[in-house]
């Protein structure tokens, strides 16, 4: 398991383990279920969320790849209390994501966008974890071997997308 | 009068070549772009041509809204409705390969997937040509949430445009995934604008404006986007744009709508043209 709190921003690495895929309209469906007090039929504690919606798969291989992280974060604080350890998208984020992940020190990775192919690779599994009915938009548990990712904000707060210089 | 019959089903063949390979392969230039891109994920992006072309899984999950704009002379007459060819195609295209089914039915309220794909946006256009083009784009919503409408002053300066184009494109253009291919309409009404900003991506690339005083400032914007240096994966590590294209229209006096349109890094489209099977006299 990543140790996130060590991890600091701009570093690149190859993740091994599980993410839970879920994207706008499962993550509005969620806030839903919770403002009507019910429960959620799946655990995000502990839990990587990427941000993302696969293909339908060719021989068990799946294309998938990160969508917009942006318009997640509405939804951030949420994730954060429901215990999810990381989310992982493309892009940018909003001061308020910034300091969520610095309030509760949670980590965002960037994965690589508009790779659906190359990264099929490395998805070893796929598994429909909820809201069938919507299809690519459900929520996903997926397996992946070394699955690339650089870190975007740190635990503490720190942005890929505000230094001013950095290497990868 | 002379009519022009144009077989539907040769349009839906074309098409479905040319949509599956828009999904799964890129033109030479963008080719060329990615193998000489050496920044933060660039072995992903290279492998990612070769797995493509191999599985035939596509290079983004986001396989995209198909925008058509289709070209027909004003004497051309179809065998079938052209928008349900045009939505077969798509259908066959996204049902028979492992695509992703990106469309919804409603958008506000039941927000349901089509599960096929369809409807594709059609734009038609009567000209005077003796046969069918066929433009399209695949459009993925990432990029497509980058476009722009807005309403200037008419007696602005030139400047000031490429002021409010460039500052888009700052703020916005790394959720697009870079580097871009922008296509920008101006004149016209709101609307016009926003269609005339989608035919400029489907302009061939190295296209230029045929008013020079347009190629220019094509040239300029370009010049002005990539010394912002957004770079691949919008990490900062190289161009912003491969290409602008502008086309513009006749306006109001009170008016100056310029629109904004970007597609990817992948530039996924195409062109079909299609002859006419018979010619007959009314």
């Amino acid at each position: 398991m990543l140790n996130l709190r060590e991890l600091r921003v701009s570093e690149r690495l190859n993740y091994s383990g599980s993410f839970l895929i879920m994207r706008d309209a499962a993550q509005r469906k969620i806030q839903d279920l919770l403002e009507q007090k019910k429960s959620l039929t799946f655990d995000l504690s502990g839990q990587i969320v990427f941000y993302a919606g696969p293909t339908k798969p060719l021989n068990d291989k799946v294309g998938i790849g990160p969508t917009t992280s942006e318009r997640m974060d509405r939804y951030l604080r949420m994730l954060f209390e429901l215990g999810v350890a990381a989310t992982v998208g493309k892009g940018k984020r909003s001061e308020l994501a910034r300091n969520l992940c610095q309030f509760y020190k949670r980590v965002y990775f960037v994965a690589p966008s508009g790779a659906a192919a190359a990264l099929s690779e490395h998805v070893k599994k796929i598994e429909l974890i909820a809201f069938e009915d919507l299809g690519p938009e459900a929520v996903y548990r997926i397996d992946v071997v070394d699955f690339p990712l650089i870190v975007a904000i740190d635990s503490e707060g720190n942005d890929l997308f505000s230094l001013k210089s950095f290497s990868i | 009068m002379r009519i022009l019959v144009v077989d539907c089903k040769k349009i839906k063949e074309k098409l479905v070549e040319k949509l599956l390979r828009a999904n799964i392969s890129v033109d030479d230039f963008v080719k060329k772009q990615i193998e000489e891109y050496t920044g933060p994920f660039s072995d992903v992006l290279k492998r990612n041509l070769i797995v493509a072309q191999q599985t035939g899984l596509p290079l983004c999950q986001d396989t995209g809204m198909v925008e058509f704009f289709v070209f027909v002379g004003y004497n051309v007459v179809f065998t079938q409705p052209l928008e349900d060819i045009l939505n077969e195609a798509v259908r066959q295209v996204y049902m028979r390969n492992p695509f992703r089914y990106s469309v919804v039915k409603d958008p506000i309220f039941e927000r349901k997937n089509t599960f096929d794909n369809t409807p594709a946006v059609v734009h038609t256009f009567i000209t005077d040509r003796e046969n069918v083009q066929i433009r399209f784009l695949v459009k993925g919503g990432g990029s497509e949430n980058l476009t722009r409408l807005f309403m200037l002053n008419p007696s602005v300066r030139t400047d000031e445009i490429l002021d409010v184009i460039v500052g888009h494109i700052k703020e916005h253009g790394a959720k697009g995934c870079p580097p871009l291919n922008v296509g920008i309409g101006i004149g016209g009404s709101s609307d016009k604008a926003l269609v005339l900003s989608k035919l400029a991506l489907t302009r061939q690339r190295n296209e230029e404006n045929s008013d020079p005083r347009y190629a220019e400032l094509e040239k300029v914007i370009v010049e002005r986007l990539n010394e912002l240096k957004i770079g691949f994966q919008g990490l900062f590590s190289s161009i912003t744009a491969y290409a602008v294209h502008i086309e513009h229209a006749p306006t109001h006096i009170a008016n100056l709508p310029v629109a904004i349109s970007v597609d990817c890094y992948l530039c996924r489209k195409g062109v079909v043209d299609v002859e006419p099977e018979r010619i007959e006299s009314l």
